[in-house]
C-alpha cells in the first residue's frame, strides 16, 4: 500500500529550445530512459513538475500535443528561482520531470463540434496543446477558430505556429495585440481579447470554447461568451495556482474543497462558478 | 472489548521490552513541549492529567523536514538516489484522545489518490497506546468535533488510570491485540466495572459548536467580516499549523549537500504564511491575513469534511493556547455556530 | 481601566486618532489579546492589567495602519522602546502615532498563570522604563514590583563560562526543537522587513528546512539582525511553541551593545541608532 516514491522525477533531455519572447522559452524534452519514453502518455491539458536539481521544481502545462508522443514541450516565463535556472540550460542538458498530473480537456466529447480557442499571453501554452491535438485529428471536428492576443507584438508566443495557423485554410486564426502594442507592419487585429471575441467568435450552437489567459482576460471574456449564447458547460478553462507537489497533498493549490492539481486544472465555467472566488 | 490491568512497574518493563524489540517508542516530553523518542523506562510520561504538549507528535509520521530524493552530479549527468526509508515500528505511548486519531485523519489526504510512502512507511506499522484524559481547560473542545476525553477512537490500546499504581488496558483493535500478545506476562485480569466507573466520572469539555452547522454556514458565507476581524490581529506565523496534530501542508525545496550533490526536501508549511499561495506573477489568491485565516477555518471545518469525510481538527486546543496574539479557534467557530 | 476607556473613547470621538490599538480580555481572565478599537463602543472593551504582555508596536508597521492617519496605541514602557526604535528606523512617523502610555507594574512571563513573584516576566525585574519615556497621555499609578532572582541572567553567565563546544551543544539541543514556524519573527515589532531574508530564494541565504543547519542559520542570523535593535520585550521567546530561550541570545547582544558602544536600543529619539549611524570616531578599523 505504501507504494513507490511519488516525488521522484524522471530524467529528460532538452533536445530543442525556442526563445519565444525576451523572457519566455519553449523546451522540447525527451525521456532519457527508453522504457519510460515508451510507456509515457498524457492527455491535452495535463501538466508536470519540471525540476532543476539544486534549484527546485516548477509547474507548467505540457504545451505539446499528445498526438506527438515522441517528446513533450513546455513553455515558461523567467520569473523566479527555478525558471531562471531553466533559462540557463542548453540543448543536451537534463531536466527532472514528474507527471503527467491533473485532469484534461474533454477532447473526445468535443469531436463533431465546432471549437473556438481563446488565449491571452502565455496562456496560449495549454491551449496550444489542444489546438495541435485538434488539428492533428482535424476531420473529427467541425469549424475551428483560434483567437489569440497579447499585450504587444513582442509578447506573442509561438510566432511560427501563429503564422502557420493563419495560413491554413481549414481554420480561422485571429491574432490581436493591445492598443499600442502593435509594430509598424502589423497585419493582425488591435484590441483587447474580449472585444475581438465578440467580433469574430463563431455561433454558440454546437460549439465549445476553450479559454485560457490572465485572470483579467478571463473575467471579461466569459460574459462576452455568455452574451453570444455559450452554455456554462461549454466554456472550458484551465486554472493556474501555485503548486508544489502536483499530487493533491501539499495543500497550496486548494480552492475550496478542490485540489487544482488533482481535480483540475481543467474546469468548465459551470464548475468554476461553484468554487469560492479565491484563485 | 477485552480489558486487562497493567501496573506502573510493569508498564516500565513493557516499554523496556518494546525498545529491546526494536520498537521506537514515542512519548510526551516531561516539559510538555513536544514528543520524544523514549530511551528507557525513566522517560515514560503516561499521565492523564497533563496538558497536551505545545507541539503534537505528528512529526514522527509527517516529518517537519526530510529528504525525498538525493541527487549527485557526475559530470554532466545527474544520479537520483532515493533516501533509505526503513519501515519503522512506531509506538505512541500515552496519546490523549485528541492526539490518537491524528494519523488516521491525515492518512486520508496522504492516500486519497497517489500514496505518500514517506507518511505510510511510518504510519502503517504504528501502534497508538491512548490514555483517558483527565486534563481540561478553557481551550479544550474535543467534544465539539466528535471526540471525548474518554474515547478509545484512534487508539489500538487504551489506558485508563485506575489508581496511583495501576492502569486498565483496553484492547481496542486487532492490531493492538496482536501487538500486545508477546507481552502478556505484564498483564493481569481486568475489571471492566471499575474502569467504566472511572471513565464515567471524567467530565466532558463543554460542547461549543455543531460541525454540520458550521460547515453549512461556511458554504454560504464565504465573505464575512468574522475572518477579517481575526485577520486584524493575526500575525501570520505558523504556530497554529505546526502545533496542530492534523495540519499537513508542506513545501518542497532543494538544498545543497556539497558542491556536487544535494537533496530535495519536504518541509512543513502553513497556509497562514503570506507567501504560501503567492504566484510568480505577483498575484496572490489569498492576499490578506483575513483570507488566509478563512482558509484555515474552512479547510478544517468544511473542505476536508466535504472531500474526505473528516473534520480536520481534534479539539486539542494547541493552536489557541500557543497563539501569540490569543486567537481562540473554538471561540471563532462557536461564533460561526451562533451565526448559523 | 476606566480612565483608559474614557481616554480611548475621547480620542476616537474627537477624531484625534482613527483607531486605538489596545488589549481586550481573552479566553480566560488571566489572558488578554490585541484588539483594534475603531469606535467609541469598541473602546469600552479595552483593558489594561498584568496580563497585557503583547508588544502592540508590532502593528504600527502594518501597511493598513501606515495609511490610516494617526494611530492610537496603548503602550507599556517596553513597548514604547519599540516605538522609539521604529521611529528612529524611519518605519513609523512620529506624528502618526498617539501613545497612551501606561505606568506599568509588571506583566506575567507567560499567559495563563496568575501574576506573582514567580511568574513576573524577566524583563520586568530590572525595568528602568516603568513610566514610558515617550507618551502623549500617561495613565495608571506605579506600585511596588514583586522581586525574584533573575534566573535568565544566571543561565547567561553559565553560558558565558562555557567553552565554545559546550555552548554549541547547548544551542544544538535548543534549536533542535525549532519547527520554523517563524512565530518569533512575526511577534517581533522590529522584524518588519517586507521580505525577510529567510524567505528570499534568489539566492537562498537561509535553508528553510527545520534541521540543525537550517535552524542554526535562522536563529543566529535573526539574533544578529536584532543586535543593537532589540529592545528586549521578549515577545519572540514567549511566542515560540518550542520554548527556545531566545532571550539568552538577544539579551546577550544587547549587553554587548551596551558594553562596547554604550548603546541601549529604544531609549531616546535623540540618540542615534547603533547600526544605522556612522561615527567618525568608531573604534572599528574596518569601517574607516
Amino acid at each position: 500500500m505504501s507504494g513507490s516514491n511519488i516525488y521522484k522525477p524522471e530524467m529528460m533531455e532538452i533536445t530543442d529550445i525556442v526563445q519565444e519572447t525576451s523572457d519566455t522559452k519553449t523546451f522540447r524534452l525527451k525521456f532519457k530512459n527508453e522504457s519510460t519514453a515508451k510507456s509515457f502518455s498524457f492527455k491535452a491539458g495535463q501538466f508536470g513538475e519540471y525540476g532543476v536539481f539544486g534549484e527546485g521544481e516548477s509547474t507548467f502545462c505540457i504545451a505539446s500535443s499528445p498526438t506527438r508522443s515522441e517528446y513533450i514541450e513546455c513553455s515558461f516565463k523567467q520569473i523566479g528561482k527555478v525558471t531562471t535556472a531553466l533559462t540557463r540550460l542548453r540543448v543536451g542538458d537534463s531536466v527532472g520531470f514528474r507527471g503527467p498530473y491533473g485532469n484534461y480537456f474533454p477532447v473526445e466529447e468535443m469531436k463533431g463540434k465546432n471549437v473556438v480557442f481563446i488565449a491571452g499571453g502565455i496562456g496560449l501554452a495549454p491551449v496550444r496543446c489542444v489546438i495541435w491535438n485538434t488539428l492533428d485529428l482535424r476531420n473529427d471536428f467541425k469549424d475551428v477558430t483560434i483567437i489569440y492576443g497579447a499585450r504587444s507584438f513582442n509578447d506573442l508566443v509561438y510566432k511560427r505556429e501563429l503564422k502557420e495557423w493563419k495560413e491554413r485554410k481549414d481554420i480561422k486564426t485571429v491574432v490581436t495585440v493591445d492598443p499600442g502594442g502593435e509594430v509598424p507592419d502589423w497585419d493582425g487585429e488591435i484590441g483587447f481579447v474580449p472585444a475581438i471575441v465578440e467580433k469574430v467568435a463563431p455561433k454558440a450552437e454546437n460549439t465549445v470554447a476553450i479559454v485560457c489567459g490572465p485572470p483579467i482576460m478571463i473575467k471579461f471574456t466569459i460574459p462576452v461568451l455568455q452574451k453570444l449564447g455559450f452554455a456554462e458547460e461549454n466554456i472550458i478553462t484551465t486554472l493556474e495556482n501555485r503548486m508544489k507537489c502536483g499530487l493533491g497533498k501539499c495543500g497550496r493549490c486548494n480552492v475550496g474543497n478542490v485540489y487544482v492539481c488533482k481535480d483540475g486544472p481543467v474546469f468548465t465555467y459551470a464548475q468554476m462558478k461553484e468554487l469560492p472566488q479565491e484563485y | 472489548m477485552e480489558e486487562k490491568i497493567i501496573s506502573l512497574d510493569n508498564l516500565s518493563f513493557f516499554v523496556n521490552d518494546l525498545i529491546k524489540d526494536n520498537h521506537i517508542v514515542i512519548g510526551q516530553d516531561s516539559k510538555e513541549i513536544n514528543w520524544k523518542r523514549i530511551t528507557g523506562a525513566k522517560d515514560i510520561v503516561v499521565n492523564s492529567k497533563n496538558i497536551p504538549s505545545n507541539i503534537s507528535y505528528k512529526e514522527f509520521v509527517f516529518a517537519k523536514t526530510e529528504p525525498i530524493i538525493y541527487y549527485k552530479n557526475k559530470k554532466d549527468e545527474f544520479d537520483i538516489v532515493e533516501p533509505a526509508l526503513p519501515r519503522q515500528k512506531l509506538v505512541f505511548l500515552g496519546a490523549k484522545p485528541c492526539d490518537a486519531r491524528s494519523i488516521e485523519i491525515m492518512s486520508k489526504v496522504f492516500n486519497w489518490d497517489y500514496k505518500d510512502k514517506f507518511f505510510n512507511e511510518r504510519a502503517e506499522g504504528s501502534i497508538v497506546i491512548g490514555v483517558a484524559c483527565n486534563y481540561q481547560d478553557k481551550f479544550c473542545f474535543c467534544t465539539s468535533v466528535g471526540l471525548s476525553p474518554v474515547t478509545e477512537k484512534g487508539s489500538d490500546l487504551f489506558l485508563v488510570p485506575l489508581d496511583e499504581k495501576n492502569f486498565a488496558l483496553q484492547i481496542v483493535t486487532e492490531r493492538g491485540k496482536e501487538f500486545i500478545q508477546p507481552y502478556q506476562k505484564y498483564l493481569s485480569d481486568g475489571n471492566q466495572a471499575k474502569s467504566k466507573e472511572i471513565l464515567s466520572k471524567i467530565k466532558n469539555p463543554e460542547k461549543r459548536f455543531e460541525t454540520s452547522k458550521v460547515s453549512e454556514w461556511l458554504t454560504n458565507n464565504f465573505e464575512h467580516k468574522i475572518f477579517d476581524n481575526v485577520g486584524d490581529i493575526c500575525v501570520g506565523c505558523g504556530q497554529c499549523a505546526f502545533a496542530c496534530p492534523v495540519c499537513h501542508c508542506f513545501d518542497i525545496v532543494d538544498e545543497e549537500c556539497d558542491y556536487s550533490s544535494g537533496r530535495r526536501m519536504k518541509n512543513w508549511d502553513a497556509c497562514q504564511f503570506g507567501l504560501f499561495t503567492l504566484h510568480g506573477s505577483g498575484h496572490n489568491p489569498r492576499e490578506t491575513q483575513g483570507k488566509r485565516y478563512r482558509q484555515r477555518i474552512a479547510h478544517k471545518f468544511k473542505y476536508y469534511q466535504d472531500k474526505f469525510d473528516e473534520v480536520l481538527c481534534t479539539g486539542c486546543g494547541r493552536c489557541s493556547r500557543g497563539c501569540p496574539v490569543g486567537i481562540d479557534i473554538a471561540e471563532v467557530v462557536a461564533e460561526i455556530n451562533s451565526l448559523a | 481601566m476606566n480612565e483608559l476607556r474614557a481616554k480611548a473613547k475621547e480620542l476616537l470621538t474627537n477624531g484625534t486618532v482613527k483607531v486605538v490599538i489596545g488589549y481586550i480580555e481573552s479566553t480566560t481572565p488571566d489572558r488578554t489579546k490585541p484588539f483594534i478599537a475603531r469606535t467609541a463602543e469598541d473602546a469600552e472593551k479595552l483593558v489594561f492589567n498584568k496580563y497585557c504582555v503583547n508588544n502592540l508596536a508590532l502593528y504600527l508597521t502594518r501597511k493598513e495602519f501606515r495609511r490610516t492617519g494617526v494611530v492610537g496605541i496603548v503602550a507599556k514602557g517596553c513597548d514604547v522602546k519599540a516605538i522609539v526604535q521604529l521611529i528612529q528606523e524611519n518605519q513609523v512617523n512620529k506624528d502618526d502615532v498617539y501613545i497612551i502610555g501606561m505606568n506599568c507594574n509588571g506583566v506575567v512571563s507567560e499567559l495563563g498563570q496568575d501574576f506573582s513573584a514567580e511568574t513576573i516576566a524577566t524583563k520586568c525585574l530590572n525595568c528602568s522604563v516603568r513610566t514610558p519615556l515617550l507618551y502623549h497621555t500617561l495613565l495608571g499609578t506605579l506600585e511596588d514590583l514583586p522581586k525574584r532572582e533573575d534566573k535568565n541572567f544566571v543561565l547567561m553567565q553559565k553560558l558565558d563560562a562555557m567553552s565554545a563546544g559546550e555552548r554549541w551543544d547547548f544551542w544544538e539541543d535548543e534549536f533542535e526543537r525549532c519547527v520554523k514556524c517563524y512565530a518569533c519573527r512575526q511577534a517581533c515589532p522590529l522584524c518588519y522587513c517586507e521580505r525577510c531574508i529567510a524567505d528570499k530564494t534568489v539566492p537562498r541565504w537561509i535553508e528553510s528546512s527545520a534541521h540543525t543547519r537550517g535552524n542554526f542559520s535562522w536563529n543566529i542570523i535573526r539574533a544578529f539582525h536584532l543586535a543593537g535593535r532589540c529592545i528586549g520585550c521578549n515577545e519572540c521567546e514567549r511566542a515560540c511553541p518550542a520554548e527556545i530561550p531566545l532571550s539568552l541570545l538577544n539579551r546577550k547582544m544587547g549587553m554587548v551593545a551596551k558594553k562596547e558602544f554604550d548603546f541601549v536600543a529604544g531609549m531616546g529619539l535623540d540618540t542615534p541608532t547603533l547600526v544605522g549611524t556612522y561615527n567618525l570616531n568608531d573604534n572599528e578599523d574596518f569601517i574607516k
